[in-house]
């Protein structure tokens, strides 16, 4: 916990200054750069919250639903 | 006095009233016409290991789903979304909660699905949501709903986010938080519940299971969600993110049978009837977190890559890194080729079959809760139509998907999941 706090402070501190400028975003704006999940992976999601321990971290259902099948 | 006092509020009314004119005619629309989704999934799996026999049967299901996904801008700033599906599943694990309602001339068996009514269920799903970004852009809140319902299953959910975006839009923090209340209606294995009676029942002695049904039928879950987002470059932008989830109530599953190595073993045909079912706390706190890193190296590759770091306090870590390599042909096409690595500890209350002993307070054998590794690779491919040309109605296709995924664990469970997807605007 420590260490990701650290990580996450240091993200922070390092990356605060970097400014790109709206014209300049082109190429983080194309649909593959989106840091969050697709819409088409949620199903692939699911079957592995249902299959596996672990659920959680930036998209998908972390509570709810029995995935008891 | 009163005059000018009286003309220049009036002026500056006029002011403000313009500006807010001329700022709400010019804002760009948060989303500029409705969307649909269109979603389609076929999941298949097999393995060696269910959960319902107690770690060993056949863990057989298939599953179809389908989902459609409605955004509709209702105004410049604001956003509903509603996302409606149903997944109708047939599954050996749900069938042998009563393996003896099937067909009377084939052997009951873990390793055979019996073709009772109980093999196959419907789930539906209901989830809207609304958002609204502040006149900057800057502010996003949103609020969501979400029901499901299934046989022995109830689901209500709802939820808030607040996103604040700074730094000229290159630093994004989110944080939201999800609140669910489930309701079991328990299933509990067939020879468990009161007044069973078999005189094909094979064994030492008396099949007489101490069996005590679950006092509590409510699960709830709450979580807390925390996400920073930074553009670290023209073509370079990562994530780091961290949930809380906190869950009460029944996270055991009443069908799921234990079998004990301290009791003798009683048999209907090659079926062995249950000592118990799992007994799992009632609590659970889950701690994920992790980051994404997303690299757009040319006008041909972007790389897509995401790790997770998992925790809990039934004892399970675990770690998860995944790779997506989009390959651009063309304006129209992208390929995307995918690799997936899963490892896990075991539960602190996972045993094999027969190796629980009845003296233990918590147990289970469903081997989702096993220590194991699983690789999930695949590849998936978009259409992307930027002209909408093809119209539907009054619907112009924006893109259509297609992602083919295999998914192997390292105790012998294996899937394949497809999914097509279709998404359309309004002209």
């Amino acid at each position: 916990m420590t260490r990701f706090l650290l990580i996450l402070f240091s993200a922070i501190s390092l990356t605060s200054c970097v400014a790109v400028k709206e014209y300049d975003k082109v190429y983080l704006n194309d649909e593959e750069m989106q840091l969050a999940i697709k819409g088409m992976e949620q199903f692939e999601v699911n079957f592995q919250i249902y299959r596996e321990a672990a659920s959680g971290g930036n998209g998908g259902k972390t509570g709810g639903g029995c995935g008891c099948n | 006095m009163r005059r000018i006092f009286l003309g220049v509020f009036c002026l500056i009314t006029f002011i403000v009233s313009a500006q807010d004119t001329l700022s709400t005619a010019y804002k760009k629309r948060v989303l500029e016409a409705t969307e649909i989704d269109l979603l389609f999934s076929h999941y298949n799996q097999d393995g060696i290991h269910a959960a319902v026999s107690g770690g060993d049967g056949t863990e057989e299901l298939t599953d179809v789903t389908s989902s459609l996904i409605v955004r509709m801008p209702l105004n410049e700033d604001d956003v509903l979304t509603v996302d409606v599906g149903i997944s109708a599943y047939t599954s050996a694990s749900s069938s042998d909660v009563n393996p003896l309602d099937g067909d009377p001339n084939r052997p009951v068996s873990s390793y055979i699905a019996s073709s009772g009514a109980s093999r196959s269920d419907v789930l539906t799903h209901l989830t809207p949501s609304y958002q609204h970004s502040s006149d900057d852009r800057n502010t996003i809140w949103g609020v969501k709903g979400y029901v499901s319902s299934e046989y022995d299953y109830f689901s209500v959910g709802f939820g808030g986010s607040y996103t604040r975006l700074f730094n000229e839009k290159n630093t994004e923090v989110s944080a939201s938080a999800q609140v669910f209340l489930d309701t079991w209606n328990p299933q509990y294995p067939i020879e468990l519940r009161g007044g069973f009676f078999d005189d094909r029942i094979m064994g030492n002695g008396t099949y007489s299971p101490v069996f005590e049904a679950f006092a509590n039928e409510n699960r709830n879950s709450y979580s807390l969600s925390l996400n920073f987002s930074q553009i670290l470059g023209k073509r370079v932008q990562g994530s780091l993110f961290m949930d809380l989830v906190s869950q009460n109530g029944l996270l055991s599953t009443p069908f799921q049978r234990v079998y004990f190595g301290d009791r003798d073993d009683f048999y209907i045909d090659e079926f062995q009837l249950a000592d118990d079912v799992e007994r799992l706390p009632d609590t659970r706190v889950k701690v994920p977190l992790g980051g994404r890193l997303n690299v757009y190296v040319n006008d041909l590759f972007v790389v897509r890559s995401y790790y997770r770091f998992y925790s809990d306090d039934w004892g399970i870590a675990s770690h998860t890194a995944s790779l997506e390599l989009p390959v651009k042909i063309g304006n129209a096409f992208t390929i995307y080729p995918m690799y997936r690595f899963y490892t896990q500890t075991a539960a602190d209350y996972f045993f094999e079959k027969e190796v629980a002993l009845s003296t233990f307070q918590f147990y289970t054998s469903d081997y989702d809760l096993s220590a194991f590794d699983a690789h999930q690779y695949g590849m998936g491919i978009r259409y992307k139509d930027i002209f909408t040309s093809t119209k539907v109605f009054n619907y112009g296709l924006k893109t259509l998907d297609l992602r083919l995924n295999q998914y192997d664990r390292s105790d012998g469970l294996s899937s394949f999941i497809v999914t097509f997807g279709a998404s359309f605007v309004a002209d």
